[in-house]
């Protein structure tokens, strides 16, 4: 299952917003060259505590190899007017650029959509910001957590009448959404581009995508005085009888949704009828271990789980799925949230060091020789240790 | 004075998906969850252009009747969830039986057919492998687990590990607000089925594709595994702890973000000299002395307003972000300059309102380059 073969993405993505939407396309069969440069490596290179701890730190950081396996890398200086134009080659032979800069940084650099398009008309060019292209925000810088507050789910998550919580930097989940949907429209693009010879735009407000995640809450707000302003409530759900979590004697959580009367009724058969619902499954659960407490509710057909932690997912391989990837050297790379039957993801590479491919790239794909290849190292601009060590 | 340019329409001419067919199919024994995962990959669809044609079960689709509702309006058309979800889509009921439902099905598969969007059903999926479509399964377990255990959102976040990152350490794990984990599984559908196109498109059958609520909740945690520690300890929820907290402010409140390199303009911009001392300055001292650094912090939050701090913030380069709740949104600048808010069309009130699909797609590079120069730069 490779419908993006002979597709080749030119990856200036960072951190997960961009570097992880191309590596989505790789795994449906691109050919990915994720560019860095001396002066600037992904972010999530610098992650991590290995840095100037272990010989080339850069290359070692697991939130980097979790995310960029699959791609080929190279290390091309842009603000050098030779890697500028080789940069502006390489994206002329490319169908797809996946970019998350901040705004104005690729247009100083002549490498932005206007400028490449004129050369390269079918190039799709997603250009993944914090707040869009256009706008009097355009310019604003953002983490995904600055998003969830300012898209709106913030606002809806928090404790029982307390302030607002934000998904906080283990998470960051406007930035994982975002890669998800970019790579949807990201195809969506090509086939177009395939069919009619040309490209498009792509400009993917990340503080948007979180907004639309809770469109619901916008259009009933927008006719409602009474849900202007909603205190937050906790776990539970409008819609359901109970829904929270639930510490067991061994200092577990459990997660258990009562959705209706009938849930309730099994529910109290199990729990009690002394108090209120919430309070009797807390009463009950917290003289069992969780293990034991969520297989009897689950047992009575009601939506009942622990709540897993990090080591606790990869002890469960098949809850897992196609999710995570254990490659043959034992080490864990992310996967993809969906499968294809019969066709399993298939990791042929890791993740680049920074500049391992220069070469080959500039020989294979521009064609350069090594006169040429010699001159640009020269210049310093394939350089491939940091600057700033 | 500066120009806003205000698209008003995501496309300029055709949309990527017109002309292509996609089928909802409802499960009446499938969990609410899978719905939405289903209606959200759906309406996407739908603002690209297909032509969505959602088979609701027997019955009806329950989240007609779920919350949020609008104020006013017929029973069964008050649900903002189900009109957000589903404005502009095709509705037709399922027949009660699997023998009607069935025949059902054949008959939409007699005329065109893309692509179908299937709440998992074994037999049904049998009967659609037979047409060279793109098929998604949505599920809620993985593949291979049985799936006899129900599933909520929920437990869905609780099995992915996503409810252990959220909150205060010595609280209750956490749910995000609104159905992320639905979405984030229709987000995963909607990629899938665009997959499978384009391999169709290649002159190859696609294989079926499936999506599970679990799945999508664990690859969205994937840090929660790549952070595990040398002596295997996972990240876990920080809460007060983290560096990243939520502090209140004249009218609301403000999330307080920022990176290594920017603390020293977030001290710059608060301005009080206890920020300086030393243990402060690094990172490893700011993490040990948290809640003494926010209590330097938050007093000049809770004399400023959301826009004064956003501001300031701004203009010195600190992602600070102002917490906006769903009705700030509508009246957002960012927001009315991008056209980002826009009538609902149908709806039983007046005044409805719904954020557009998150994309604005240029595909005209003189339109573009006009665009650009009406661009404001502040």
């Amino acid at each position: 299952m490779r419908p993006l073969a002979n597709i080749r993405v030119v990856d200036f993505g960072q951190l997960t917003a961009g570097a992880n939407t191309s590596a989505m396309l790789a795994d449906l069969g691109a050919e990915v060259i994720k560019v860095e440069s001396a002066g600037f490596m992904d972010l999530f290179r610098s992650m991590g505590n290995n840095r100037n701890t272990v010989p080339a730190w850069w290359n070692r950081s697991s939130q980097f190899r979790f995310t960029n396996r699959n791609k080929r890398g190279v290390a091309l200086d842009a603000k050098n007017p030779d890697g500028r134009r080789v940069l502006q080659d390489l994206i002329a032979t490319a169908d797809v650029v996946v970019e998350n800069f901040r705004r104005g940084v690729l247009e100083r650099l002549g490498l932005d959509y206007a400028s490449m398009a004129v050369r390269n008309p079918r190039i799709v060019f997603a250009s993944i910001s914090s707040q869009g292209e256009t706008g009097p925000y355009r310019l604003h810088t953002s983490f995904g957590s600055t998003l969830e507050a300012m898209g709106g789910v913030a606002a809806l998550t928090g404790y029982d009448g307390d302030k607002p919580v934000v998904s906080g930097p283990h998470v960051n989940y406007p930035d994982q959404v975002a890669s998800l949907f970019a790579t949807g429209m990201i195809i969506a693009a090509l086939r177009e581009a395939r069919r009619t010879g040309k490209g498009a735009l792509l400009d993917i407000s990340q503080r948007e995508l979180t907004s639309f995640l809770v469109g619901e809450e916008i259009l009933a707000a927008s006719v409602d005085a009474e849900r202007v302003d909603l205190p937050r409530r906790g776990n539970a759900d409008e819609a359901m009888v109970l829904q929270d979590c639930f510490l067991a004697s061994d200092g577990r959580w459990i997660a258990l949704t009562i959705e209706n009367d009938i849930d309730a009724e099994r529910c109290r058969a199990i729990v009690g009828w002394n108090e209120g619902l919430g309070d009797c499954v807390a009463s009950w659960c917290v003289v069992r271990p969780a293990s034991e407490a969520a297989d009897v509710l689950s047992a009575a057909g009601l939506a009942a789980a622990l709540v897993s932690d990090g080591a606790s997912l990869i002890r469960d391989r098949r809850l897992a799925g196609e999710t995570l990837i254990w490659c043959e050297n034992g080490e864990i790379v992310k996967g993809r949230p969906y499968s294809f039957d019969d066709a399993p993801l298939n990791i042929s590479r890791d993740a680049p060091d920074l500049g391992q491919h220069t070469r080959e790239v500039l020989s294979e794909v521009l064609g350069l020789d090594e006169t040429a290849i010699q001159h640009l190292a020269e210049l310093g601009v394939t350089r491939s240790e940091p600057l700033e060590l | 004075m500066t120009k806003n340019s205000a698209p008003t329409a995501v496309f300029e001419d055709m949309k990527p998906l017109d002309g292509t067919v996609i089928l909802e199919v409802g499960n009446a024994q499938a969990s609410v969850c899978l719905r939405l995962a289903t209606s959200f990959a759906g309406k996407i669809a739908s603002e690209l252009g297909a032509k969505v044609v959602k088979l609701e079960p027997f019955g009806g689709d329950s989240v007609r009747y779920a919350p949020p509702f609008l104020p006013s309006g017929p029973d069964g058309e008050r649900s903002a969830l189900f009109k957000f979800l589903n404005a502009g889509k095709t509705t037709l009921s399922m027949p009660s039986g699997s023998a009607a439902a069935r025949a059902t099905v054949d008959a939409l598969l007699s005329g065109r057919v893309d692509g179908v969007l299937l709440e998992e059903d074994s037999g049904l999926k049998a009967s659609f492998a037979e047409h060279p479509l793109a098929l998604v399964e949505i599920a809620g377990w993985p593949a291979g687990m049985p799936a006899i255990t129900r599933l909520s959102e929920f437990t869905a976040l609780a099995l992915g590990g996503l409810l252990d990152m959220i909150g205060e350490p010595d609280r209750k794990p956490l749910r995000l607000g609104g159905h992320q984990a639905s979405y984030s599984a229709g987000l995963s559908v909607f990629t899938a089925l665009m997959a499978l196109l384009a391999e169709r498109d290649a002159g190859r059958r696609p294989p079926p594709a499936r999506v599970s609520l679990i799945e999508t909740a664990i690859w969205l945690n994937w840090k929660a595994i790549a952070g595990i520690d040398d002596e295997g300890k996972p990240p876990t929820r920080q809460g007060s702890q983290s560096e990243f907290q939520v502090v209140r402010c004249l009218d609301g409140w403000i999330a307080v973000v920022f990176s290594v390199t920017q603390f020293e303009k977030l001290r710059d911009l608060v301005n009080k000299p206890a920020l300086h001392h030393e243990k402060f300055a690094t990172r490893e001292g700011r993490l040990t002395h948290m809640r003494e650094l926010y209590r330097y912090l938050e007093p000049w939050f809770a004399v400023r307003t959301r826009a004064e701090v956003y501001h300031e913030a701004q203009s010195r380069g600190v992602p600070l972000g102002p917490v906006c709740t769903p009705a700030d949104l509508i009246t957002d600048p960012q927001n009315v300059a991008r056209g980002f808010i826009v009538s609902l069309p149908d709806a039983p009130v007046s005044g409805a309102r719904v954020p557009r699909l998150p994309v604005l797609w240029t595909g005209n590079i003189r339109t573009l380059t006009s665009k650009l120069q009406e661009m404001v730069v502040l």
